[in-house]
């Protein structure tokens, strides 16, 4: 069980390792409060469509089930995003028309598909907590580079002194790219030396 | 790093190696820097050093991390130090210039492999980079001799945005504003001169490219004057696209390597040069340009390879 | 393994309609709950977002009245006299659209500032046309003349303001936005 909640945390990080729900991963993560909103927004959905889908998942007749899926990923979406624009007004006005598509993110019905529809609803749902999680983190880890090169701050706190010359193209889309190509690269070297010690003591 | 080769056959075994290709650039590369010493004085020498400072040790530095040879004899870390401070304008703070050495390197070229293994050239892409992250700084410039900070007054920057042309005179010695290696076309003259000469680079990329500019001028000036005031001459020795065309165009890594090929690669160098200069929102274009055509050369290879005698359509 | 009479069941059509109508129609319904709790927060959000750039160009406003005119508001201190208009104005900047609140005095002769609702600008460069040191310069700005930018120096005239050094095409997008619209809501408040 505790398998599935770890599974998209590390080995199968739906951003380091699966390279999936690219564009707000690299579109909102200016700064780490708009990454992690994204990235709580995101959760949200990725839960509570995976369980109602593993919850009718004997009941979805195979050939619509992508129609299906959708329709219930898309309902959790409007609903995160009226949320959003009624309680968090300025966050919603900065992630802009991100947050509507979440419905596209191919994490949420990659995750309905490959898992929800075949598995308990437990296990689904500690599943696409943890790939839900997993993509939070990695976008306060993205934001925050992008955030502490771009503006010098993090989360709003002022980091580097007055004398910080700010380095645009870390906001730029060229920056988001930059930033997650050298996590990437962080991260399998990280991951490789695990593996290698696992092996060591496997 | 035997995986990426895309240079075609025959491969002829000559004398001529990087190393000596890297120094005969750098040979060339001398009148530009001399010039530029000339007309930005201690400022051009500081950023030069920096520059180079920033790829040597990042060379170094990536080489010793992950336990690879160490390749700094072959210079070419230093010719893409200089290459880079060449480009870049003379009151860039020091601490930009050593980071974009670093970029260039790292980004550049060690995270693709290693000399031979880049798809751009290091020196353009850190500029690039640099042009990017600090916009401020890669456009304020300093008058020769005199040093003083101004902005846009580049003659590139004066004929777009003020409709000011600058005497040829000025422009052929180099004693302009300006990136500190790019003003003098003399200097850049006397470089090609040397490397057609000693064979290091391929008549084709430079003609093709200049050539392209100056066609391009010479039908928009002969249209409207006024709306096109740029003449050939003028966008031949203006900006970077002299040092570009020799020394930027050229990179034997970077470049196409069949004779048709390069003709392209120099064509479409000078239309998105003049396409930039022309219509972009920047004055000038031949970075992106030679960026742009960068990406393609691989394209071009494939395209434009020889036929092998005897070979047939693929089916 | 299933047996061949829940297979044709699987496969029929009335049992994929009926199941994609469950679930569009409880989607429905769902919405609407949902869009009834918040519409109302959405609305007083938005409307709080316009007050308060308009309350910070007009800062002795009490009371915002609509006028005829779509997207035009009158701004009237506590004792009913009338400080002038805001009117939201958008159009094209360098990336996406600019969106701005800008306030002119009651007979549109003089601006009273400008504030930006919505921009895409490069940040650092033409995003700058939301910080205070480029939009002060529209506070008191002359509409005598349409208004103009100079480069790189301090403008001379009253209707002039300075472009951001970079960013060129932002500060022009800037200007041309606001005379297009102060054009026109003169000539429907006019007539």
């Amino acid at each position: 069980m505790i398998k599935d909640l770890i599974r998209g945390l590390w080995r199968e990080n739906p951003i380091f390792v699966q390279v999936l729900g690219m564009c707000p991963t690299l579109a909102v993560t200016t700064k780490a409060l708009f990454g992690f909103s994204m990235g709580i927004a995101t959760l949200f959905v990725v839960v509570s469509s995976s369980v109602v889908i593993s919850i009718i998942r004997k009941l979805v007749p195979e050939q619509v089930r992508i129609p299906m899926f959708t329709v219930i990923i898309a309902t959790f979406v409007t609903a995160a995003d009226y949320f959003l624009k009624a309680n968090f007004f300025s966050i919603s006005k900065a992630l802009g028309p991100y947050v509507p598509l979440i419905v596209v993110n191919c994490i949420i019905l990659g995750r309905a598909e490959a898992f929800a529809s075949k598995n308990s609803v437990g296990r689904s749902f500690l599943d696409a907590l943890g790939m839900g999680l997993g993509f939070t983190c990695a976008l306060i880890v993205l934001g925050s580079i992008r955030e502490l090169f771009g503006f010098g701050t993090i989360f709003g706190f002022q980091i580097l002194g007055d004398g910080f010359e700010k380095w645009i193209i870390m906001i730029l889309p060229a920056g988001a790219f930059i930033t997650l190509g050298i996590l990437v690269g962080v991260f399998n070297i990280i991951d490789k030396k695990m593996r290698a010690r696992e092996r060591v003591q496997g | 790093m035997k995986m990426l080769t895309i240079n075609v056959a025959p491969h002829v075994f000559t004398p001529v190696d990087t190393r000596y290709m890297v120094r005969g650039v750098i040979k060339a590369l001398i009148p530009a820097t001399c010039a530029s010493l000339y007309f930005f004085r201690w400022q051009a020498f500081l950023v030069i050093i920096a520059s180079i400072a920033g790829c040597v040790l990042t060379e170094y530095a990536i080489q010793k991390f992950r336990k690879k040879q160490i390749t700094l004899g072959d210079s070419s870390a230093v010719l893409t130090g200089l290459l880079l401070a060449l480009v870049l304008p003379p009151v860039l703070p020091l601490w930009m210039a050593f980071l974009g050495g670093v970029f260039a390197i790292a980004f550049g070229k060690e995270i693709f492999g290693g000399i031979g293994c880049n798809i751009f050239n290091p020196a353009l892409l850190a500029r690039a980079f640099l042009m990017a992250t600090f916009p401020v700084a890669l456009t304020t410039w300093s008058q020769p001799i005199t040093l003083d900070a101004v902005t846009t007054a580049t003659p590139l920057g004066l004929i777009k945005f003020g409709g000011a042309a600058t005497p040829y005179m000025s422009l052929f010695l180099g004693n302009v504003g300006g990136c500190i290696g790019e003003t003098s076309a003399i200097a850049l003259l006397l470089g090609m001169g040397y490397l057609l000469y000693t064979k290091i680079i391929d008549y084709r990329v430079p003609l093709a490219y200049i050539a392209t500019v100056a066609v391009f001028a010479f039908i928009t000036h002969a249209i409207n004057p006024k709306l096109f005031p740029g003449t050939p001459l003028f966008h031949i020795l203006a900006g970077g696209l002299l040092i570009g065309a020799i020394f930027m165009a050229t990179d034997p890594v970077t470049s196409p390597v069949t004779a048709k090929g390069r003709w392209i690669f120099g064509i479409g160098c000078g239309l998105i040069t003049m396409i930039i200069r022309i219509w972009g929102g920047l004055p000038e274009g031949v970075m992106y340009s030679i960026l742009c055509m960068n990406a393609l050369a691989p394209l071009i290879n494939r395209v434009t390879k020889p036929k092998r005698y005897g070979e047939t359509r693929e089916k | 393994m299933k047996n061949k009479l829940t297979d044709i069941f699987a496969n029929s059509v009335v049992r994929m309609i009926v199941a994609l109508a469950i679930v569009g129609t409880v989607s429905g319904a769902a919405l609407v709950l949902v869009y009834n709790y918040s519409m109302p927060k959405i609305k007083v959000n938005m409307k709080a977002d316009t007050e308060r750039a308009i309350k910070d160009i007009f800062p002795q406003t009490d009371k915002i009245q609509n006028t005829k005119e779509e997207g035009v508001f009158k701004a009237v201190d506590s004792s009913g006299k009338l400080l002038g208009y805001a009117f939201l104005a958008e159009g094209n900047g360098y990336q996406g659209t600019i969106k701005m609140i800008a306030g002119v005095d009651g007979s549109i002769t003089t601006m009273n500032g400008m504030e930006v609702l919505e921009s895409q600008e490069t940040p650092g460069l033409g995003a700058e046309i939301a910080d205070d040191k480029f939009r002060k310069q529209f506070n008191g700005l002359s509409l005598s003349h349409e208004i103009e930018y100079v480069k790189n120096e301090k403008p001379q005239q009253p209707y002039e303001i300075e472009a951001i050094t970079g960013a060129t095409i932002s500060s022009r997008s800037v200007v041309h936005i606001l005379n297009k619209r102060i054009g026109e809501i003169r000539k429907a408040l006019k007539g």
